[in-house]
């Protein structure tokens, strides 16, 4: 990594332990999804653990150095990752996800790659304290949508498999009872939808100070997030909306939000 | 004992399974509780068999049994088969040409080996079954009420528990509902825990009452139930502490409950798509596992398709127990593995018990001469052995030379492979000439605690202490502790229950 700028700093030690750590987890989460023995799901949740703490110390090191998460796209993604593991190790404890994280550990390998490969580490130009509490915001609501959006998909599979009654999958053998994936997902969007809606309202306030054009897509289609979340949340709570509806509704979301992402991340690529 | 060559007996089984024979002859070859005993003692008065158990259930009826010590390799094993075999025809009045297409019979390895996969329910007719194990259990329990277990089969019987747990809980053998009633239990814990789930029964079937006790048992915390005529429905409520719902209520029923069991005798399908629909808006799309088992079917299959409605019918639920089964299959292999690996420390057991006896009398008559030479020497010496020192000195010296030359043939004895043994144990007899009352398994109870702990090799005297007195139904100890003289000496050691069971066959032939 070059050092041209101040605030931009090589990663840490850490973060290639963490790389391997991630992908070894990756790697014993899928083969556990193929075809398991017993040891596998644990040692692979073990390693996704270890692999948290040593980005988590790749991430503080870099905070002491003060490059601050909220400073660039590609350290938004790496806090991202992270919070979106440490949410799934968190939940995994008490409902049995041992399947998703077949999706969540490679995930978290593709964003941190992602990030790494992505031109874009130098921080902003003239990032006030507003700025980099949006970024931070915005990046910690789509982590959590991230992972409601894992968990929604997985119901979504798994409610496929029992409806055309196919008893021979492993998504029907080793999955959790539909409704608890129903829960967590509704759980997590509950967590996510005020950090969004925060994030949301800072950003139209810098957006404001930066004189930025309202035109611009990536607050459209932020707004799709928003109201697809905001709608599934009254609609579970006044009609009764569950399942298979709300889990696709929650993809939506989540495809709008990443779509945001990915306009950031071109445009720091452009130099827009 | 019989034979020159002393040492413990081997395993034998004689029986017939559902593999090999059909209920009308299975059924023919029952045992009653009651006839078990009296069996047992009949089995025991052949001449070759010197322990048993009888193991008789729907699936299969066994004899498990030891022979008398001594014999060639697998001898025993093959003529004790055989007067099993003709007490079983003898004893249940049937032809023994009948029974001999049906009958199969296992000696030594190939005996601890069926053994533990019965144990183990992997020759089950449903692979990972949890009943045989308490069957077998039983069976133990009856033959030790009955005097009929010694040191060989009381060890293999509690080998094979140990195996048969260690299989359920390393193998995923057991995994999955393996029948219908039990499998809506599984399909809707697809769905959703069942702690605090409501059940709903339709129509008082005894499938469904079967299925319901199942739910019951995984948490549904409460039970309603319904039916055309309501004396029925007060019946099986009244059974299941659950409560009884007039028929008419059964649209808001439907909304009450999370799990429907339907089995009426209605031609025409009763949970229609309009009523399942009106329930679902009612219930807020909570999801609602519905499982007919009825035929004609009770619920139309439209209502499958309404969002949050996951039906099963009589089909669905077969499929699935076939795919536990084969599930259960493909752990079976993880599970022969187990069994293999516990066959082979049980016939290291075993063989070490065979060698034990020789080994303690070639280890005392090596000992004999040394002492009796020094001695010998000391007194030849005179007044230049008067001191204390010089006379231990020889002493000890006698006693390193035996113990140097014993070295190798011990160890040679200690390493026989199972084929050997008897060879082994027969040629080391003849030359050095033991035999005799000393070295028959019966012999003096003080050196067989001091010898057998050596002899087995390390592990032996721990192993063999924990297989019959610490064991839970230990009815094992009931034989051994009828030789109490000779076992309170040395209780924990591997040749204790050895005498039990030689001084018992002493005094049955008596």
């Amino acid at each position: 990594m070059s050092e041209t700028a101040v605030v931009t700093v090589a990663p840490s030690a850490a973060f290639y332990v963490s790389l391997i750590l991630y992908a070894a987890s990756a790697l014993l989460f899928i083969s556990a999804f193929v075809e398991a023995p017993r040891w596998m799901a644990p040692t692979a949740r073990w390693a996704l653990l270890a692999a948290f703490v040593a980005h988590g110390i790749d991430i503080s090191w870099r905070g002491v150095l003060h490059v601050h998460p909220g400073t660039s796209v590609r350290e938004a993604l790496g806090l991202l990752s992270w919070v979106m593991v440490g949410g799934y190790l968190w939940w995994s404890r008490r409902f049995k996800l041992a399947l998703l994280g077949a999706f969540v550990a490679p995930a978290a390998l593709a964003i941190l790659a992602l990030a790494r490969l992505s031109p874009s580490g130098e921080p902003m130009a003239g990032l006030s304290l507003l700025g980099r509490i949006h970024i931070s915001l915005a990046t910690l609501g789509v982590a959590v949508f991230t992972l409601a959006t894992f968990v929604a998909g997985m119901y979504v599979l798994e409610e496929r498999k029992l409806k055309r009654k196919e008893f021979d999958g492993v998504l029907y053998r080793r999955g959790a009872a539909l409704e608890s994936l129903d829960r967590l997902s509704h759980r997590l969007v509950v967590i996510g939808f005020p950090i969004f809606t925060a994030a949301l309202m800072l950003g139209v306030v810098w957006g404001a100070q930066r004189a930025e054009l309202l035109s611009r897509p990536e607050w459209w289609i932020s707004l799709v997030t928003w109201v697809a979340f905001g709608g599934l949340i009254v609609a579970r709570t006044t009609r009764g909306w569950r399942g298979r509806k709300a889990a696709l509704l929650t993809i939506t979301g989540f495809s709008a939000s990443a779509a945001v992402l990915a306009i950031y991340l071109a445009r720091r690529a452009l130099g827009g | 004992m019989s034979s020159p060559a002393g040492g413990a007996g081997e395993l034998f089984v004689v029986g017939l399974s559902w593999r090999t024979a059909p209920v009308a002859v299975r059924e023919r070859l029952a045992f009653r509780d009651e006839e078990i005993p009296p069996a047992l003692a009949d089995l025991l008065a052949s001449p070759d068999i010197d322990e048993a158990v009888i193991l008789s259930t729907c699936n299969r009826v066994e004899i498990f049994g030891s022979t008398s010590p001594g014999g060639g390799p697998g001898a025993r094993g093959i003529s004790a088969a055989a007067q099993a075999r003709s007490f079983l025809a003898r004893s249940r009045g049937v032809a023994a040409e009948g029974l001999s297409d049906h009958l199969y019979e296992r000696v030594d390895d190939d005996a601890i080996r069926h053994l533990f996969k019965v144990a183990a329910a992997l020759d089950s007719m449903v692979v990972g079954e949890s009943q045989i194990l308490g069957q077998l259990k039983d069976a133990y329990g009856a033959a030790g009420r009955a005097q009929a277990i010694g040191a060989i089969l009381g060890r293999s019987m509690e080998k094979a528990f140990q195996v048969a747990k260690r299989v359920r809980s390393e193998t995923g053998i057991s995994r999955g509902a393996a029948n219908v009633s039990s499998v809506a239990v599984e399909l809707a814990r697809r769905v959703f825990d069942l702690m605090g789930k409501t059940v709903l029964v339709v129509g008082a079937g005894k499938m469904s009452a079967l299925a319901a006790r199942h739910l019951r048992v995984a948490g549904a915390s409460s039970l309603i139930v319904t039916n055309r005529s309501p004396e029925r429905a007060a019946e099986l409520a009244a059974e299941f502490e659950g409560s009884a719902r007039p028929w008419e209520d059964l649209p808001h029923l439907l909304a009450e409950a999370d799990v429907v069991l339907s089995s009426t005798g209605a031609t025409e399908p009763i949970l229609v798509p309009r009523l399942v629909k009106a329930a679902m808006k009612a219930r807020r799309w909570r999801p609602l596992v519905v499982v007919d088992i009825a035929v004609p079917r009770d619920a139309d299959p439209a209502i499958g398709r309404i969002d949050g409605v996951y039906l099963f019918d009589i089909d669905d639920l077969e499929r699935v127990v076939a795919e536990n089964l084969k599930e259960r299959q493909k752990e079976a292999d993880a599970a022969m593995e187990i069994v293999e690996i516990e066959v082979g420390e049980l016939r290291r057991w075993m063989r070490a018990q065979r060698v034990v006896p020789t080994i303690r009398s070639l280890r005392e008559h090596f000992h004999q001469i040394a002492m009796g030479e020094a001695e010998r020497c000391i007194g030849g010496l005179g007044a230049a052995a008067e001191q204390a020192e010089v006379q231990k000195a020889i002493r000890r010296m006698s006693e390193l030379i035996a113990n140097k030359l014993l070295h190798t043939p011990l160890s040679a004895l200690k390493a026989t492979e199972q084929v050997d043994v008897e060879t082994m144990v027969e040629v080391t007899q003849r030359l050095f000439a033991l035999g005799g009352p000393a070295d028959a398994p019966g012999g003096p109870a003080g050196q067989a605690g001091q010898t057998s702990a050596e002899g087995a090799g390390p592990g032996a005297a721990v192993t063999a202490a924990s297989s019959a007195p610490t064991s839970a139904s230990a009815p094992a100890s009931a034989r051994a502790s009828a030789a109490a003289p000779a076992s309170a000496a040395a209780p924990a050691s591997a040749a204790a229950a050895a005498p039990a069971k030689a001084v018992h066959s002493q005094g049955k032939k008596a």
